[in-house]
């Protein structure tokens, strides 16, 4: 048999329940064991050989260092897998590039911020090419499967780029909005299986827009619903800010 | 025709006699304002006085996910998945729903037959109930009553304090056998309004809908929806799907499975080379309408819609079907008049 691919596992900026999220595949993980040799985790290992075919990577980039690891690992790894909202599109990382950088760098490190260089908040695709992402805050338990095991196949993954309507509907949830709630999940990529307003939840889009998104469309729905204009801009921003506002430097 | 009175009161003890004969499938209530069908195990639950549930009896003979085949490279086998005739009696079933049932029959029928859908189809026992159509119902206007007995069993006609029970078929007789009933002698109520209705007879439509391919509307449509796809996924004469492949994470087993799919949906009309033939959503919408009021009913003298009303009810961006054709009618009328003049 061939030798096994070799897996590492990164972290940026976030609050790594994404990898947490891999750590508690407590059903599959000795099957994950079996197809992958995990050669680099700082989350569950100590030793750093430095050599792998797939890298997992969680969090956005958001100070100098950032960039230049990033560079690094994406020239050691043969696959680059964005996993999670932060490391896909920013994630809530990305609210911080809504304001002027040294206003935010000043509130956070005060006096010390010197010490503390910070950029706006990228999701890795800004600065490397990535080659498959795990959406998801934390990352989607059932889009990590598929994605490892398209990998592990050599297969091309198939990432949806439905909304989160269509899992409803296909569950028969009774419909967010007829709750009398507000949800984004008309907007927001399916693939949870609509796994929050399953559970009484609304769709908060931590999975990132659809492709072309009718954001004006969007609006107008959260405004007949109660929101002001502003608030339903702020609702989509939560998880969207990157992919909505561009980044100020 | 037999026609019998079934007190309000004694409706439990008639689902209850019903689920002695055979399993019951019936709406239940679910979440704070929906309706459901459901397989019945309390007669309690039933809830004959609804508006609509989100998803037709549609979802019993085409299930929303389903396996077709399973295989294990362990010891090289393959499976088709197992489909049984759905042996059971489908009560409270709104007579737009069954139209649906009917039109989907011929879908799957016709050419390369279905095998799974036509399999489940077998075996099912019907009896409807009236509703009073609501702000979305437009039914009349696609020729479907709300009194409308084609198909059914049994029939229930909602009256103030119980319902005509009308016997139409030997198999609805049968299930009525050991629950007496006083007979009912009187007519049936007045005619229901529906609030909604397109302005041209239904045979009229596809002369309109093909005048239409270049009307605004389209356009104008789409800047107010978002894409989602609900219209497609609540439609009862929707019947798309897509297949995938999917291999679990021991990488020797897996699955070909299929689930509802939508016209709506952008990646409906991905094809291989990432090319998107509908890339838009006026695009989109307009195929979506041609389907019910065009496409399928140049073929089958038959709108592919059957007035329930669900795309406009459930749509998170408040469209309507019936203002989409209205206003194709309303603008074809005015093309006609103008080409006389």
């Amino acid at each position: 048999m061939a030798q096994k691919p070799r897996v590492a596992i990164f972290d940026f900026t976030g609050c790594e329940g994404c990898e947490l999220n891999q750590l508690n595949f407590e059903d599959q993980l000795l099957d994950i064991l079996a197809h992958v040799d995990i050669v680099e985790w700082r989350e569950a290992m100590d030793d750093r050989p430095g050599e792998y075919d797939i890298a997992f990577v969680e969090g956005s980039l958001s100070t100098p260092d950032c960039i230049k690891r990033i560079h690094e690992i994406r020239r050691r790894a043969k696959v680059l897998v964005a996993v999670g909202a932060c490391a896909v599109q920013g994630g809530i990382n990305g609210m911080k590039n809504i304001r002027p950088i040294e206003q935010v760098r000043e509130e956070v490190y005060g006096e010390d911020k010197y010490l503390f260089p910070t950029l706006p908040a990228l999701p890795l695709r800004a600065v490397v090419k990535v080659d498959h992402e795990v959406r998801g805050c934390p990352m989607t338990q059932i889009e990590f499967l598929k994605v490892f095991t398209a990998l592990v196949m050599g297969k091309e993954p198939i990432e949806p780029t439905s909304s989160v309507c269509t899992e409803c509907k296909l569950k028969e949830n009774e419909c967010v909005f007829t709750k009398g709630m507000i949800c984004l999940g008309p907007v927001t990529r399916a693939g949870c299986d609509a796994h929050c307003p399953t559970f009484g939840q609304y769709c908060t889009g931590c999975r990132g827009l659809v492709p072309e998104p009718n954001l004006e469309g969007m609006k107008e729905i959260l405004v007949e619903h109660g929101l002001s204009v502003q608030e339903a801009w702020k609702r989509l921003q939560l998880y969207n800010a990157v992919e909505l506002e561009g980044v100020r430097s | 025709m037999v026609q019998f009175f079934l007190e309000s009161d004694r409706v439990a003890e008639f689902v209850t006699h019903l689920m002695k004969r055979k399993p019951v499938y019936a709406p239940h209530r679910k979440g704070r304002k929906s309706y459901s069908f459901e397989r019945t195990r309390d007669a309690a639950g039933v809830v004959l006085d609804y508006p609509r549930v989100m998803q037709s009896v549609k979802k019993f003979f085409l299930p929303p996910r389903e396996q077709l085949l399973s295989f294990d490279l362990g010891d090289n086998t393959c499976r088709a998945g197992e489909v049984e005739p759905l042996d059971a009696i489908f009560l409270g079933v709104h007579s737009y729903d069954l139209a649906a049932v009917g039109r989907l029959d011929h879908n799957f029928s016709e050419g390369r037959a279905e095998r799974n859908y036509l399999t489940r189809r077998q075996g099912a026992l019907w009896v409807g109930v009236s509703y009073e159509p609501d702000e979305y119902h437009f039914a009349g206007s696609v020729g479907i009553d709300p009194y409308d007995t084609e198909g059914f069993d049994i029939f229930l006609t909602r009256l103030l304090d119980g319902y005509v029970l009308e016997v139409l078929t030997p198999a609805g007789e049968s299930l009525l056998e050991g629950f007496d009933l006083p007979a009912h002698e009187a007519g049936k109520p007045a005619k229901k309004h529906f609030q909604q209705h397109i302005y041209v007879p239904q045979d009229r439509l596809n002369e309109v809908m093909s005048a239409s391919y270049n009307n605004p509307v389209w356009e104008e449509t789409a800047l107010g929806c978002v894409g989602c796809g609900t219209c497609n996924l609540v439609c009862p004469t929707c019947y798309c799907f897509n297949v995938e492949e999917n291999v679990d994470i021991t990488v020797t087993k897996g699955s070909r499975d299929r689930h509802w799919d939508g016209c709506m949906l952008r990646e409906f009309s991905e094809v291989a080379g990432g090319e998107v033939f509908r890339e838009t959503l006026a695009a989109r919408q307009r195929h979506r309408v041609m389907r019910k009021f065009k496409y399928i009913s140049e073929k089958t003298g038959q709108p592919w819609c059957v007035g329930c009303g669900r795309c406009t009810a459930y749509c998170t961006a408040g469209i309507s079907i019936v203002n989409i054709v209205n206003r194709c009618i309303s603008d074809y009328e005015k093309s006609t008049v103008s080409a006389i003049r």
